[in-house]
Parts: structure tokens; sequence; C-alpha cells
């Protein structure tokens, strides 16, 4: 896009941080939802233990993309390849993936039919098959690391809105998945409440777990971020370490949000 | 609301610096019942017009209501033909020893059932950290009395007419049945209580097969009482996963499957079920080879039934299928369970629980449905009913009103406890809900 600068896009995007190991490859991806092209031309690599945050305007894809990881939605074109797996229409395929990737929604989407210590053995057991004193244990260690762990035997319902999404990190994270993915993780909470459920992403990005995390917290971005992707209008416009990105950003686009948010 | 957040602040300023007034709940005006009376019966002539037409219709009707149930009912048609209208011509009856057997059975395995739910919410209760509540065994029994008294009234009305102490006994037997397996029940061993449900459908088995098998009858010779329960239930436990199949076959991917679906669904629901009684009972031997050995009225019955209703309880079903959230779909895809889990494990127990309402309803008006089975020539307790006023000495005497009584008593008293016990279910099933 902009050329008077040596600012490379596609180095930024394509070289992975983290350990400098691949985990996951996106490569010339588009998505369309009907005639609205949602994504045009994708082109990210994350690296192991890296910790991506990917912010933008409301409708510029952040979510569609992350959600192509796991095969929330489906891509159209290019290629996804998760820790060597590439993502294809094949029921085992995709399921091989989802196992290694947790997500974690805006919404929490916790099971209301379920006790919340249910609701983060289900998948060990069901998926993993797991024996359930094996899938307990770990549930509760979980629940101890998102601290939590007194709330176990209660229904989702009968949570605050922080603690129902601290439970929904710690489900993700019994599957003991190798990367995670934050779908706007507090944009539906009460702003007392972000901190606790923030609090628990820095402890498990501090641990090494490669993240994947739309949000619209800057502080979050700046403290934790390996790398920050800027999206717009389904494009990736910039990507640079949170420093290169808040400090000295290089597209008029990313200014103008910039200015708007900050 | 505003209006004493502001006399607060008021109060708060004049009588500074003592402590705010606690506010105050605004006061319900108490009235006296004769102020009840007048306010709400008769504070216009048209109220006191109303009040004094209704009221002497309804002092009429339950005094015509009472004076059959005591005077002039003639409740010793009942009685001679309570056998019959428990089991019809369970008969030539050389003896009623199946039938009886059969019953004690089915009581006992209701009780280990009710015995093992109360033993469930105990242990959900607990493991929630809800206090468990302690109750007397007075109160227990008068909320046992309250949840059941229409069972409690039907024994008492079939003891006080038939007149003879043997009734009274067998229901005292019936009742100290129920209990015992229900107090076994809350006793047996955690390994054992873990398989209730096993045994209770044993005994279920062993019912059947008393009433069947080594020389018994098979259903195409029962009638009363018995066979409404035997179609009610049959109905109800059969059609319930196939409608649920063929809800989840109408929102299948596969368009095969949904057309099927939606073409069953659609035929059966654009039918009344006395023409699918009639189609299985009489056309269907036209369409057969003669040669073909059949199942006869009760099974075709059965059969019927039990596709009329999956067609409704399937369009239930959707229902509380789209009224699951897409993002819980979601988060079970994202945590990697196959797409059968999905649906086992996270749609359906959601989306049922939203429908147990119009299930139940479905349910009962099944079981008022299976007095349709009296056209076709089976006899359930409703064909029954109008059958014996024509029997015998009760010829031509008239005695409808009786036996019809009699019945829908039974059916109010089954379809109510389906009812409540419905939403005893609900409500339970919505723990922590919101």
């Amino acid at each position: 896009m902009s050329t008077e600068t040596n600012y490379d896009l596609t180095r930024a995007a394509m070289e992975p941080g983290g350990t400098g190991e691949v985990m996951i490859e996106i490569h010339d991806m588009d998505k369309w939802f009907g005639d609205f092209q949602a994504l045009k031309d994708i082109n990210l690599v994350v690296g192991k233990q890296e910790v991506v945050v990917v912010i933008g305007p409301s409708g510029s894809g952040k979510s569609t993309l992350i959600r192509c990881i796991n095969r929330l939605e489906k891509h159209d074109e290019g290629t996804i390849v998760v820790d060597g797996v590439e993502m294809s229409d094949d029921l085992k395929n995709i399921q091989e993936i989802r196992r290694e990737v947790g997500m974690v929604f805006q919404s929490f989407n916790l099971f209301p039919h379920l006790t919340v210590l249910d609701n983060v053995t289900l998948a060990p057991r069901q998926v993993r098959n797991w024996p359930k004193a094996k899938a307990e244990e770990e549930a509760m260690s979980q629940l101890e690391r998102v601290k939590i762990p007194e709330q176990a035997p209660k229904y989702p319902g009968q949570l605050s809105g922080g603690q129902q999404q601290r439970v929904a990190i710690a489900r993700a994270l019994a599957m003991q998945p190798k990367v995670m993915l934050f779908d706007e993780p507090t944009s539906a909470l009460d702003p007392e409440m972000i901190k606790e459920v923030l609090d628990a992403m820095v402890e498990l990005a501090e641990s090494g777990m490669t993240m994947i995390v739309v949000t619209h917290e800057m502080g979050f971005a700046r403290a934790v971020a390996d790398r920050v992707v800027f999206m717009a209008d389904g494009q990736i416009v910039e990507v640079g370490t949170p420093e290169h990105f808040f400090e000295n950003p290089q597209e008029e686009r990313t200014k103008l949000f910039l200015s708007q948010i900050l | 609301m505003a209006d004493t957040t502001a006399d607060r602040d008021m109060a708060a300023e004049t009588a500074m610096p003592g402590p705010p007034d606690p506010p105050e709940r605004p006061q319900v005006a108490r009235l006296t019942p004769m102020e009840w009376v007048r306010e709400n019966l008769f504070s216009t002539w048209y109220d006191t017009l109303m009040t004094v037409v209704f009221g002497a219709g309804l002092v009429f009707a339950i005094y015509r209501g009472l004076r059959f149930l005591f005077v002039t009912g003639r409740w010793e048609i009942i009685d001679r033909n309570m056998t019959n209208l428990m089991v019809w011509l369970w008969p030539n009856r050389p003896d009623l020893l199946r039938p009886w057997v059969a019953l004690f059975l089915m009581v006992a395995a209701v009780g280990l059932l009710a015995g093992r739910a109360v033993r469930v919410a105990a242990t959900v209760a607990e493991e929630a950290g809800e206090p468990i509540e302690e109750l007397s065994w007075r109160e227990n029994a008068l909320r046992v009395l309250g949840r059941f008294w229409p069972f409690v009234m039907l024994l008492v009305f079939i003891g006080w007419y038939s007149g003879s102490p043997e009734t009274w006994l067998m229901e005292l037997l019936v009742v100290v049945d129920l209990l015992a397996f229900r107090a076994l029940a809350l006793r047996l061993p955690k390994a054992v209580a873990d398989r209730t449900g096993l045994i209770a459908g044993l005994l279920f088995l062993a019912a059947f097969g008393t009433l069947t098998w080594f020389g018994g009858h098979g259903w195409d010779d029962w009638g009363g009482l018995m066979l409404t329960i035997f179609l009610a239930a049959g109905g109800i436990i059969l059609s319930f996963p196939l409608g649920v199949g063929l809800a989840l076959g109408r929102r299948s991917s596969f368009p095969i499957v949904r057309t099927i679906c939606v073409t069953y669904i659609e035929l059966i629901r654009g039918v009344p079920l006395i023409t699918l009684l009639f189609m299985a009972s009489i056309m269907l031997g036209f369409f057969l080879p003669s040669d073909f050995n059949s199942p006869a009225g009760v099974t075709r019955a059965l059969v019927a039934i039990i596709l009329f209703t999956a067609a409704y309880v399937a369009e239930i079903v959707r229902g509380g299928l789209q009224s699951v959230p897409q993002g819980q779909i979601e988060a079970a895809q994202a945590v990697g369970l196959s797409p059968l889990k999905q649906t086992r494990l996270i749609v359906l127990p959601q989306a049922l629980r939203n429908v147990i309402p119009a299930l139940v309803g479905q349910f009962i008006s099944l079981l008022k449905d299976t007095s349709l089975v009296a056209i076709i020539g089976q006899f359930e307790i409703l064909g029954v009913a109008r059958r014996i006023t024509n029997q015998g000495d009760f010829a031509g005497q008239g005695l409808l009103a009786e036996t019809l009584f009699f019945a829908a008593l039974v059916y109010w008293v089954l379809a109510y406890t389906m009812s409540r016990e419905s939403q005893r279910l609900e409500k339970r099933l919505g723990v922590g809900e919101r």
C-alpha cells in the first residue's frame, strides 16, 4: 500500500515471532459471505509461543479471521496450516485441528445445563477419552489457574460475567491446546470484571502459550503482544511490534484508527 | 420510586447530623374479609347482580354435583364392574392373580424410581452446596399429599363406593408396596442404586411378562384401564425417540433425509388420528396378502398412535432445537466434539428442556386419544364405561353418567399428575439458570 517508506508488510506478517518455529501459517486466504468479501489475501505466520493481537474497526474481519483457523467459518481460497496440519473439508482433519486449538468467545458460550466442572471436563472426557478422575484433576488445576476452583459445583448462570469468561478459558485450556484463540473476550463484560479476565490471559501468555487475541484492550496489546496486526476492510493493513505499531505507525489507515481510539 | 428517594433525601437533609431514616416500604392496606367482599363483590349494582347470578349458579351446580355423588348416583355399577373397568375381559377370568402381580411389580418399579429421584436431587443439591431441607415425617406426608392428592382421592372414591373391606385392603397394600420400594431405593448401596433405572426397567418387563408369558394373554386380549395405560405408556415411550429422530432428520444436511422427514411429518399431521386408526385396522388388510399373518388390533392401534404422535413430537422438538443459540454449537465445535456428540450432549439436552411443557401437552393429548381405539373395537376404559351400562342388571337404566364420571376421573387424575410432575421436572432442570 504505502510505498514511500521501507516498511514491508509481507515481511512483517510472514516472519514468525515467539520461538521462531511456525505454529500457524495462513496463505492468500479469501472468505466470502455471499457477495461480500469478508477477507482478502490474508497472509500471516504465527510462531510457537507468540502472542498476536488483532485489532481494527468493527466489520474489518478480525473475528472472521480467527474463526477460520478452527473452521467455525469455512475459508474459500488459500491455505491454513495449524501445527503442520492443513485445514481441509475432511471432518477428521478439522477435528484434529480443533483438538489443538482452544477458543474463547465474546459471549462465553458456556453450556448452561452443565456445572462448571462438567463444562471443563466434557471435552477431555468425550474427545480425548480421559477417565473421569484424570479429567477432573486437570479441570480443577485449570480452574485454580484462573482462580475460581470454588465455583466448580455451580452452574454458569450463577456466576458473574468475569467468572464465566474465566471458566471458558479453563474449559479451553483443559484440552491442553497448542494454540488459544480469543474473540473479543472482554467486550461483553462489565468494566470492573475486565481486569480479572485480562490477568488470566496475561498469565497464560507468560506461560508460553501461542495466542491470537482479537481485542479492543490496547493496554493488553501493548503489554503482552509480540506483534500487533491491524485489519481494515477484510485486509491486513499493518503488522508490527507494539512499539512499532503504537509509536510509529506507517499506514494512514492505522494512524486514523489510532487517533480515534487513543 | 422517585418520590421515596426524594423524600429520603429531604429527610436526611433536615435531620442532619443524625443517621438518615431507614427507607420505609410503602404500606399495603390490609382488608378485613368483610371489606374485601364489599370491595370486590358488591362495589356497584352490576357487581352485585353478577355476584348474585353467578353465586346462585355456582351453588346450584355444587348442590347438584354433591347430590349426584352422594344421593342419586347409583355407584353400584362402578363397584360391580370395577374388574371390568380395570382389565375388561382379562378374563374368561380364570384368575386375576396375573394382573395383580403385574400391578404390584409396576408400583414397585415406580416406587424405586421415586426414591431414586429424591436421592439424585439430594446429591445434586449437596454438590452445589445448597442447604438440604430436613423435613419431619408429617411435613413430608403433607407434601406428598399435596402432590398426589388426585390419586388419593381416586383410591378413596374406589374404596368408598365399592363398600367392601377387601378393596381397602388391596389399596393399602398397593400404597405400602409403593412406599416400601421408595424407602428401599433410598437405602440401597450406591453401586446398586446407580442401576435403579435398569432394575425398574426389569420390573416393568417382569410385569409385562407376568401378564403375557407362561400361558398369559397377549395385549390383544387386554382391556380397561390396563389397556389405556399400556397404549399411553407404549405410545409415549416409542413416539418420543421417533419424534426426536424426525426432528433431527428435518435439520439434516442430507437432502434425501430431510425430504423424507418433512414428507412424513406433513402427511401424518394432515390426517386425523381416527383416520390412521381406521387405516391401520381395516385398510391395511386390503394391501397385505391374505396369508400374511399380520398383527391384530391392539398392535396396529399402538403403531398408529406412535406414528401419529411422533409427527407432532418432531415439530415440538424442532422448535426446541431452534431455541438453542448458535453460540452453543460453536462452543461445542471449538472444543472438538464430533457432530453426533454436539447434538447428543449439548444441543438436545437444552432443546428438550425448553419444550417440556409442549411435549407433556402432547403426551396428555395422547393419553386421552387412546380412547379412540374403542372405535376400532378395542375396549379401553372409556369403551368399557359405555359398554357396561348395557350389560346384565344395568341394561336400559341409563347409568352412563356414573360410568363416564368414573372414566373422566381416572383420565383427569392421570393427566393432572403428568402435568404437575412435569412442572416439577422443569423447575428442577432449571437449576442455576436465569
